[in-house]
């Protein structure tokens, strides 16, 4: 039995930009010869030596997504966005505004109602698929719900010109990883939308008061924003997560990766990633005890996943 | 028989095992110590899986959901494998194969890769973005052409009665066409002119004010209305967007910053594109200006003021719309040189003498 009751954990990432580099390279050869349709496998290799390369408390992630899965959802998402887009072309073809109207109306309802499925597809083919000493993520959400919420909070933010979309944001962010499991943990985020909104107008104008340079304090504090009202919950044991990340710590990854990116023509794109997700690992602590030993499987409903997830073409980018 | 040190994982818990792992003809057997007593589980050759791994670390997996898992970091483990089943794939994936070659194999399938993009860009891109230009109705054309000038128009200022005057000197050339051709003249100090797709040329009054000939500014003319004609805009406005897209999907994992970096690179790009444009632009000018009767003289005048200025200019202007050559000059001088000069229209040297009173306002 090994009951760690060390405080503060972390994530590591132990990634290299010249591997990073090396699948990138072979991803890009592979699509150009398949005119593309090798995306998912591409996606598939990425994912899997990004987790292989995170560790926790000695134990690496595993992704266990297969290229053929997610070939499924592509073309899902490749027909469903044919068919949207056929309509909004037509529309615009007809030259007759009635048409054009209802065109762009439907075109607009049906992004609007694609977001959520998108959404919820993803996490639930994502979080299934992600695994921890054998045990697995789980998103328990339920898509009905979702969509409801997404969608009358889509609504409000569109009657109230943006100004709901924060409290949007954070509700959607509580729903989310309140259905989060990892075995018999849950997660909870516990941040609230006036403060969020406090924070952009702050950050906003702040930003535009000091020609920029506030800017990388208003991204550190959207980061702290995001870390610190998040927890996880191992059978009544709460541990809190706490950002660490600094003005100075984004400054430096910021210019750093704009550097790598422009002297190399983008080239160099998978070291400027690697850092980029060592920034994120470095500056999260986990507080509070936790026994690594005694997590259980919890979700069993791992096939039905499969074939849930239109997601990827409106990439909602999920590491 | 060897027993490999190995990490297990039973699927039910995050239990961390240290185990041992034998390997037999048809079985994996995994033994560990838990609660002071010693437990084997026996793992069925044929349902052994092997994750696809970019890293040192060995992991299988057993069985269906939820899986059991070994992870062992022995190099050793592999060649043992090989050597018991050969006839099992699930040490060697395709993928993996490629990437463990050497790093010459890897540097050679990137500089490959590059020259194959380079191809593309510079050759493919160009005449599928013709063709596919091709395809787009006239009507459609012209009301492109119309949104964009609007769009653009909006950015200078209008000079109403040269346009005027302007127009009414277009009218007095068959410039063989079925384009409707407007032309706007706009105060700009600033050499230039540019067709839009569908018939709007838009012309800087610097340098009508610097113009001095009807012939000079027929052929300024019919150079643009050439543009128009053989689509020059709507080609390079293909060919921009889907370079644009091209890279934007090749870089897709990094954000605005590239984006911004391979539009720049794309303008840059599109001289080569240009070049060739013009010289089209310019033998099709030569045609309407003989079929008018028009002297080509016009021409070697339009490129030489053109040349001069571009010359006084402090700064090169790298990006510049018509990027001149001595070899155009050259093209005029020799095309003008072959033609009888020819008599002079009047009309047309009306229409010009009603610009000239206009400009000198
Ligand atoms: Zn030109």
């Amino acid at each position: 039995m090994e009951i760690n009751h060390s405080d503060t954990r972390q994530v590591s990432f132990h990634g290299e930009g010249s591997k990073l580099f090396g699948i990138y390279i072979v991803n890009l050869l592979l699509m150009l010869f398949t005119f593309g349709l090798y995306y998912p496998w591409a996606k598939a290799a990425v994912l899997r030596y990004i987790y292989q390369e995170t560790e926790f408390e000695g134990s690496r992630f595993a992704f266990h997504g297969t290229g053929k899965e997610m070939f499924k959802g592509f073309i899902k998402a490749v027909g469903i966005f044919l068919v949207i887009y056929a309509i909004l072309i037509l529309a615009v073809w007809s030259q007759n505004n009635v048409i054009l109207s209802l065109g762009m109306l439907t075109f607009y309802a049906a992004i609007l109602l694609l977001i959520p499925v998108a959404i919820h597809g993803a996490l639930k083919y994502r979080m299934s698929r992600t695994s921890w000493r054998g045990i697995h993520f789980g998103y328990r959400g339920e898509l009905k719900e979702f969509v409801q919420e997404f969608v009358i909070g889509g609504l409000l933010t569109i009657a109230t010109l943006g100004i709901y979309s924060f409290w949007f944001t954070v509700k959607l962010r509580k729903y989310i990883f309140g259905h989060l499991r990892f075995g018999n943990i849950g997660f909870a985020y516990n941040g609230d939308g006036t403060e969020y909104f406090k924070l952009h107008v702050k950050g906003y104008f702040l930003s535009l008061i000091t020609l920029g340079v506030y800017f990388f304090w208003y991204v550190k504090d959207l980061f702290a924003f995001f870390i610190d009202n998040l927890e996880m919950n191992q059978e009544g044991n709460v541990l809190k997560f706490r950002s660490t990340a600094t003005a100075g710590g984004y400054f430096k990854l910021i210019a750093g990766n704009l550097l790598i990116i422009i002297f190399t023509l983008g080239l160099a794109a998978p070291w400027a990633t690697v850092r980029t997700i060592n920034f994120i690992f470095s500056n999260i602590v986990i507080e509070g005890a936790l026994d690594t030993d005694k997590i259980q499987q919890t979700e069993m409903d791992y096939r039905d996943a499969t074939g849930e997830d239109i997601s990827d073409m409106i990439d909602i980018g999920l590491i | 028989m060897q027993a490999f040190d190995i990490l297990y994982y039973d699927g039910k818990t995050s239990v961390s095992h240290q185990a041992s792992l034998v390997l037999e003809r048809d079985h994996w057997l995994i033994q560990f110590d838990q609660e002071f007593e010693k437990q084997t589980v026996r793992w069925d050759i044929t349902q052994v899986e092997r994750d696809m791994s970019f890293t040192s670390l060995f992991i299988f997996r057993y069985g269906d959901f939820p899986r059991e898992t070994l992870e062992c970091k022995d190099e050793n483990l592999l060649t043992e494998l090989k050597r018991l089943y050969p006839e099992k794939a699930f040490f060697e994936k395709k993928f993996n194969a490629l990437l463990r070659q050497n790093t010459t194999v890897l540097v050679g399938l990137t500089l490959g890769l590059i020259g194959i993009l380079l191809v593309s860009y510079f050759y493919v891109l160009p005449w599928f973005s013709e063709k596919a230009a091709e395809q787009i109705p006239v009507k459609t054309e012209i009301a492109l052409g119309e949104t964009m000038f609007e769009n653009m128009i909006s950015h200078y200022q209008k000079n109403d009665s040269l346009t005027a005057r302007v127009n009414d000197f277009v009218k007095e050339i068959d410039f063989k066409t079925n384009y409707p051709i407007k032309v706007t003249v706009v105060r700009e100090d600033d050499m230039n002119a540019f067709a839009l797709p569908g018939g709007n040329i838009i012309v800087f009054d610097k340098i009508l004010g610097k113009m001095k000939s009807a012939d000079e500014l027929a052929a300024l003319l019919a150079h643009e209305v050439s543009h128009v004609h053989y689509r020059h805009s709507l080609k390079n406005i293909f060919r921009s967007l889907s370079g644009y897209l091209i890279i934007s999907l090749l870089f897709n994992d990094i954000n605005g910053i590239t984006a911004i970096l391979a539009d720049n690179s794309n303008m840059l790009l599109n001289l080569n594109y240009s070049r060739k444009l013009e010289t089209e632009a310019d033998e099709k000018a030569v045609e309407i200006l003989k079929a008018n009767g028009l002297n080509l003289n016009g021409l070697v005048q339009l490129f030489t003021l053109l040349g001069s200025e571009a010359s006084k200019a402090a700064t090169i202007k790298l990006l510049s719309t018509h990027p001149l050559t001595t070899e155009r000059i050259a093209y005029a001088k020799k095309v003008s040189s072959q033609q009888n000069a020819p008599v002079k229209n009047e009309n047309i040297e009306k229409k010009w003498r009603a610009i000239e009173a206009e400009r000198i306002k």
